[in-house]
Order: structure tokens, then sequence, then C-alpha cells
């Protein structure tokens, strides 16, 4: 039997098309809030505000020429922004959205490991869509991806593992269903390091060291066009939604909320919305506020604060469950 | 006049004694004939006097039978041309690289484009010109006619060896985002690391000097004024000052404070623009919105004063070519005090903030022997404690009558470079608004001949960038008969070329930026 309701959910809500949409919204909220806090409009003529501005420079990207590079390794270069893409948004489908995921209604235990490995490997495309374009710019900002990639997932993991010890599960729900009082409260440190990390880990200033635009031109995009350059700006919006939704989960207790009326459904899509746009905004407002390090202080900084830093924290964190916790 | 000139002037004679003839206040403090070599110890001998010696240019000159080289020379109080003369048959001449490193592309510039061979400074095929340009003909030599020269387009440049084993070779330029303009550097990387870099100039020569041979001096005026768009009012005035020298023009008072104002509202936009542009090249795009936003007012001043935004061409031969009204003078001052009310923001966050202070400090630094080796001007001198100032050294126009500051830092770092420029801004507010409050009345020109007679001259101005120099020679016609300019970028370039070595590739952008490169005006 076709399970109907399985497949809208993919296709319409939770799936595919909301995470489109909202991917798309985020990108305009950033890009607003930027232009104003740089004393600019920011986009205002598509659509009241600017809003359809996202869509309609995915469109128009869609429509341009695709050329490929002579070279180019081309089967890398085609597949890689797809595949990406693709991946972030399979990832994205494991978070609870509207109180169930999208796949399954309550996830399998382990399932936070699955989720940041798929975000690991879509960063790894996204390194092999440059190495793969056959350009010297391309060819050092994927080197910086990899270098900054490598040095900042093991703190993020590190990190993310300080919710599921309190919450004592590796799934998403419990994680997210058990935080009555959200882990930002229970575990600040934890989430401060957590927003660095995730800030590195998106490449946002001041840690957008891989696409310098000064230095490296158009850094991986550099011999993008057309369809394949849209993929791969859908892929780092999606990204930014990913990891914002991934600290509301962790952090904000997902998107579990008072239900005032009707469908507990509707008002759980909406918190996710609101915490997910709220750390949207935080993170553009640090980019807003730095400028760009150069790699090797990106990568001292990692090193020597943050992956200490994640450490000393998820010590803490298991000395507080286990000590702690009981006494309360 | 100071000590130190006597000195070097009596040093000179004694040394060298019946070998030069000196001339008294000609091209700046004298002017100095020797023959073909001795023009090694012409420079020798000042080097040892002033240890602030540097190379301002070196014009060529077509002469008929010989070709001229003029050395013109700065030391801390005097402005020395060395002159001499080489056959244009066997148009050969020692290199002074070895005792000054800094006149390297002065050299090769007046090798491209006159043909002059010095010896020990082996010169590329073309330096300024296009690849395309026949060999052997040299444009600024008079026998050239410009409809005559056939280009050659199948001497491509030659292939350079691409980098091998862990070295990548990065070409910026001509077209890349952290230039604004058409030039090319190949830099070699290790890594992250720079090893070499390489420059290709001339991407945006455009004759000028050639160009300004054929037209009349007030149709020049506007000539030079295109060499670049940013500094333009201080060509015009490079320009004008030479010929008002060789005319012996006294221009009125009231034209000169005019002229000042223009001058420093064209400084204060150009330090504006740059400030907001190293955020750019460093990733703060706030920073540099910020900066092009308050900028804009400082261009509507502009405006008010000359009547055009960029282009005010408001300075002519003999004065300058629009009054100020009684009106505006308030106005101008309002928008001052906003900016000034804002400066100790923009201060605080150049001298302060993290991360524009984890991105330029110690980066691209310059020592001051090297500065003075380089003969870099400007804020690049400036900043590297090397404390020379057109306005402080030799007061032109009003600017002795007006009390400002010198700004200097020591650290010659990128950050020392960036807020020398800050602190300017401070300094030309203060210099504008004693302009107003001591505007002369009276007229504004007064009338010269259009016929210049013999005779040549220097002018330098402290354009934003730094010194730009001026030489005008006049035939006693209506056309000059050579005009050479020497622009501060093509003066701060080697510093450059010597600051990138050994530093990171993210390292290049806010280095560059620094020097606040202008490619048309290096190329003309």
């Amino acid at each position: 039997m076709i399970d109907f309701v399985l497949i809208l959910r993919i296709l319409i809500f939770p799936g595919f098309t909301f995470i489109l949409l909202l991917t798309l919204f985020c990108d305009w909220v950033e890009r607003k809030l930027e232009a104003r806090l740089q004393n600019r409009v920011g986009p205002m003529v598509a659509g009241p505000g600017g809003i359809l501005q996202p869509l309609a420079d995915f469109i128009k990207l869609l429509t341009k020429e695709d050329i490929e590079p002579r070279d180019a390794k081309k089967t890398v270069f085609k597949f890689a922004p797809l595949i990406a893409f693709t991946i972030m948004v399979f990832a994205m489908c494991f978070l609870p959205i509207d109180g169930a995921s999208v796949l399954s209604t309550t996830g399998f235990n382990g399932d936070l490991i699955v989720i940041l490995a798929f975000s690991t490997i879509a960063s790894f495309l996204l390194f092999l869509s440059g190495w793969a374009s056959g350009n010297p710019y391309g060819t050092i900002s994927s080197a910086r991806v990899l270098t900054q990639f490598l040095g900042y997932d093991i703190p993020l993991f590190l990190l993310a593992l300080t919710p599921a010890f309190i919450a004592g599960s590796l799934s998403m729900f419990v994680i997210a269903q058990s935080q009555t009082i959200p882990y930002i409260l229970l575990a600040p440190w934890a989430f401060v390091l957590f927003m660095i990390a995730m800030q590195a880990e998106l490449e946002k200033d001041p840690f957008d060291v891989p696409d310098a635009e000064s230095e490296l031109v158009g850094g991986l995009e550099t011999e993008y066009t057309g369809a394949k350059l849209a993929f791969l700006h859908l892929t780092r919006d999606v990204q930014i939604v990913f990891g914002a939704a991934l600290v509301v989960e962790l952090f904000l207790g997902g998107p579990y909320g008072p239900v005032f009326f009707g469908l507990p459904a509707f008002w759980y899509s909406l918190w996710f919305v609101l915490k997910v746009l709220a750390i949207v905004i935080v993170t553009e407002y640090i980019t807003t506020l730095f400028a760009r390090l150069r790699i090797d202080q990106v990568l001292s900084a990692n090193w020597r604060i943050i992956l200490p830093a994640a450490i000393l924290s998820l010590m803490l964190t298991v000395a507080i469950v286990t000590w702690v916790y009981p006494l309360v | 006049m100071p000590k130190s000139e006597i000195d070097i002037i009596s040093v000179i004679e004694s040394k060298l004694k019946d070998k030069v003839q000196i001339q008294l206040g000609h091209l700046g403090t004298a002017a100095i004939k020797t023959s073909n070599g001795l023009h090694r110890d012409v420079l020798k001998a000042i080097l040892e006097v002033d240890e602030k010696t540097g190379i301002t240019a070196i014009t060529g000159l077509d002469l008929g039978a010989n070709i001229g080289l003029l050395y013109h020379t700065h030391t801390a109080k005097g402005f020395f041309g060395i002159c001499t003369e080489v056959p244009k048959g066997n148009p050969k001449i020692q290199t002074i690289i070895d005792i000054i490193p800094g006149a390297a592309l002065h050299e090769l510039e007046v090798a491209d484009l006159l043909g002059v061979v010095f010896e020990g400074n082996p010169s590329p095929r073309h330096f300024l010109l296009s690849e395309y340009w026949p060999q052997g003909v040299y444009p600024l030599r008079k026998d050239v006619k410009a409809n005559e020269v056939k280009l050659n387009p199948a001497s491509a440049e030659e292939n350079k060896p691409p980098a091998t084993g862990r070295l990548v070779k990065l070409i910026i330029g001509p077209q890349h985002p952290a230039l604004l303009e058409p030039e090319k550097f190949s830099v070699t990387v290790d890594g992250e690391i720079v090893t070499k870099v390489e420059p290709r100039l001339g991407y945006v020569h455009r004759g000028i000097e050639k160009a300004a041979e054929s037209r009349t001096y007030v149709q020049d005026i506007y000539l030079v004024e295109r060499v670049c768009g940013i500094c333009n009012p201080c060509h015009a005035y490079g320009f004008v000052g030479a010929v008002e020298k060789i005319l012996k023009t006294d221009v009125p008072p009231r034209a000169k404070y005019l002229r000042v104002i223009a001058l420093e509202l064209n400084r204060l936009h150009s330090h504006l623009l740059t400030l907001g542009h190293a955020g750019l090249e460093i990733g703060y795009e706030t920073l540099f919105q910020y900066f092009w936003r308050d900028r804009e007012p400082i261009m509507d001043l502009i405006e008010l004063t000359s009547g055009n935004r960029v282009y005010g061409s408001l300075m002519t031969i003999g004065g300058v070519r629009r009054d100020l009204k009684e009106s505006d003078a308030p106005k101008i001052k309002t928008v001052l005090a906003d900016l000034r009310k804002k400066v100790p923001f923009y201060k605080k966050l150049y001298q302060d903030e993290r991360s524009i202070r984890a991105r330029m400090q110690d980066v691209g630094v310059l020592s001051r022997e090297d500065a003075i080796k380089l003969c870099v001007v400007g804020p690049v001198a400036r900043a590297s404690g090397y404390d020379i100032d057109v306005r402080k050294d030799f007061p032109y126009e009003v600017y002795g009558e007006i009390p400002f500051k010198e700004i200097g830092y020591t650290t010659g770092d990128t950050w020392a470079r960036m807020n020398v420029r800050m602190d300017e801004i401070e300094e030309s507010i203060n210099i504008i608004e004693y302009a107003l409050d001591h505007l002369p009345t009276g007229p504004i020109r007064v009338q010269t001949s259009r016929y210049v007679p013999e005779g040549e001259a220097v002018c330098c101005v402290e354009a934003p960038r730094g010194e730009l120099f001026y030489y005008v020679k006049g035939n006693g016609t209506v056309s000059p008969e050579r005009v050479k300019i020497r622009t501060p970028t093509f003066a701060n370039i080697p510093s450059f070329l010597q600051t990138a070595i050994g530093e990171n590739i993210a390292d290049i952008p806010p280095n560059f930026v620094s020097l606040d490169p202008c490619f048309s005006c290096t190329d003309r």
C-alpha cells in the first residue's frame, strides 16, 4: 500500500518544499539584516520588501549558460554540488520539525551521529567540487575548506555530545523532548562554544577564509556557472539553516513549546521556524561585526582554544551529570 | 637657505670642482650639470651629507643628438636635479640601483620609453608598453610618428615556465576582485606562503606624457587630470604649478587658499575611500559601507566648490576657475563638523578593533632603512617613521601659513599605514577650516600668456597617496616640449614587492591596499 501521508510529508511539509522555502526565507532575512546593519536597504524589488529575491536569484541562475572548464574533472565537477545539496536536505529530514521528523516519527537512537556525519560528507563534497574545477583559486579554497572543517568538526562533535549526555540519549527526539528547561540554560558554556564552532563550520565571518573574495576571487565557486552554481549556493544556504536547526534541537528545546489551541504540529512548526530565525539572526549579526581572520589564525584559534575548551566542556558536563544531578 | 643645502652644494663643489656646473634655484634647490658617469659621484656626495636622500624621478629628454637624463633627487630639505646627457647613437649609462635601489623602476621606465641602456639594471622586453609594441621604437623620442608605428601582433608575451612541485602560481590580475584597476602580479606560493612576486605594469598605459606634447597648455590641464580620477586636483595643480613657475606668475592669495581647500577636500575623500576599501579587503564589509556612506557628503562638498563630483577642473594657469560663494563656507563647515564628530569612533575602531589588529598588525612591515632605500613616499613612508611630507618640507601655495601636524608612526606595518590616513583626516579638516576662516578677498586668477617661454620647472604636490611630481619643459610655443609625471603609487610599488615575500596569501590584499594603489596613475 502506498503511504500517501508519508509522500506528502516528504514532498510538501515538513519535507522538501518546506525546507526549501525556509532556506530561501532565511537567506532573505540574512541579506536584509546584513544590509540594514550596514546602512543599506538590501533586496527590495522582487516581492514585498524583496522577500522573493533569493528565489528570483535561484531561478535566474538556472537559466544561465552552463560552462564546464577544460581542466575540470567532469564527473565530480558535475555531481558534487547536486549530491551535496541532496545530502544536506536528507540530513534535515532527520530533525524533528513539526514534533516528528520527516522520515520516521520518533527517529532512532544514534541519529545525532548520522546527522553530523551527513553534514561532514556535504562539506567534503563541497571541497571536492572546488578541487575538481581545475582552477588555482578553487584548489586553494578547497584546501582551506578541508583544513578548516577538519579542525572544527572535532570540537563540534564533542560539543554536540554535551546535550546528549544531559539527556542520556543519542536520539534527536529524546534530546529535544527532554528539554523542559532548555539546555542553553543548563550548559550555557557549551552553547557559546557550539555557536563559535558552528560559525566556523558554516564558513561565516570571522571564519569565511575559504571564500575570501579579495584573495581567491569566487573561492571554490570560481569556475561554476548556471544550475551548478545555483545548487552550490543553495547547499550553502541549506547548511546555514541546518546549522541553526541543529542548535535549536540541541540547546533550545527543539520544536517543542507551548501549544495554545488546535493542532500541536502547527505550533511546533511555528516555534521551530522562530527559533531557527533567532539563531540565523545571531550568526548574521556576528558576521557583520568582524573582519575575516587569516587561515593560520583560524586554525590556531581552533587547536589552542576551541578544542581544549570543548574537551573541558565535555568533562564538566559529564561530571555535573554524574555527580550533581542525582543530588538535585 | 638651510644649512644642509649649503653643505650639499659645498661638498659637491669641493669634491668634483670644475667637473660640475651648479645652477642655484633651478629644478628645485639647485640643478647640477655633469657629464655621463659622474652622476654617480654627485649622488654619492649628496648621500654622504644627508641619509634621507632618495630618487624622486628620472626624466628622459630628447635633445636632438643627445638624450638628456635628469635625476630628480630629494633630500630632507632640498630638491636637486642632476643633469647628464648620453649620445642617441650609443645611449649607455651606468645604473644607480647599487647606490639607491629605489631607482630601479624609474630606470626601467626610461629604458622602455627612450631606449636608454642602464648598464647593471637589465630591463625586460617591455616595462610599460604593450607586448605588441615593436622593438627599437621609443615613443618619447621626437622622431617617432605615432601613426606610423606598426604593432607586431605575433610577438605575444613569452611563456614563463609554470611553477613546479609544491609551488602554485597564482595570477593576481589583470582582472581580479582585489584590484580595482588592471595590473598583473604573478605570485608564486608554497602552500599559503608567498615566495615570489613578479609585477607586470602598463595595462593602462595611455601615453599621456606623449599626448601632452601635442596639445596646448590649457588642454593639457584637462588631460593630466585624467591620469587619475581620485586625485585629479593634485594632478591639475602639479601641472599648473610647474607652468606657473616657468611663466613666473604670481597667483592671487585668494586663489591659493581656494586651491588648498580643493586639495584637502580631495585628500579627505581619498582617505575615506581607502580606509573603507581596506575593510573590504579584510572581509569587513560593514566598515566599508560605513566609510563610503560618510564619504558621500565630502563628494557633495567637492561638487559644491567646483561644480562636479569627481572632475572639478578647478585649477587653471594663474589661479582657479571658480570662486567660493559667501554662503558656501558655513555649509562646508557644517559637513566637516559632522565628519569630525564621527572621526573618534572610526579612530577607535582602527586602533582597537581586534579582528582589524589581527589582520593588519605586523603585516607588510617596512623598516625605516628600507623605506628610505626604496624611496617610498606619502603615508607609506610616514608609517615607517620616514618623515617626508611635501606640505611641510617644501611648502607650496599657503601650506607654510597653515598650522597642521605631520602624522608619523614607527611600526611600518599595514596597521600603521591605515592609521596615518585615519589621523590625517582630522588634520585635513583642521586645514580646511583654517583656510575658510582666513580666506582673503581679491581676484581668483590672473591672465597669463598662452605662449610659455623656454624653460623648465618641477612641481611637487603632496597627493593623498604621497608626493606627486611634475616636470614641465616649455619651448616658447603653446605646447610643452616635455611633461614628466611621477605618481606616488609608482614610487610605492617596490615596497609591496619586498614586503609581500614570506607572508601569507591572505596578507596580500591588506598589505597591497595599504599603499592605496592606483594603476591608472602608475601607468599614465
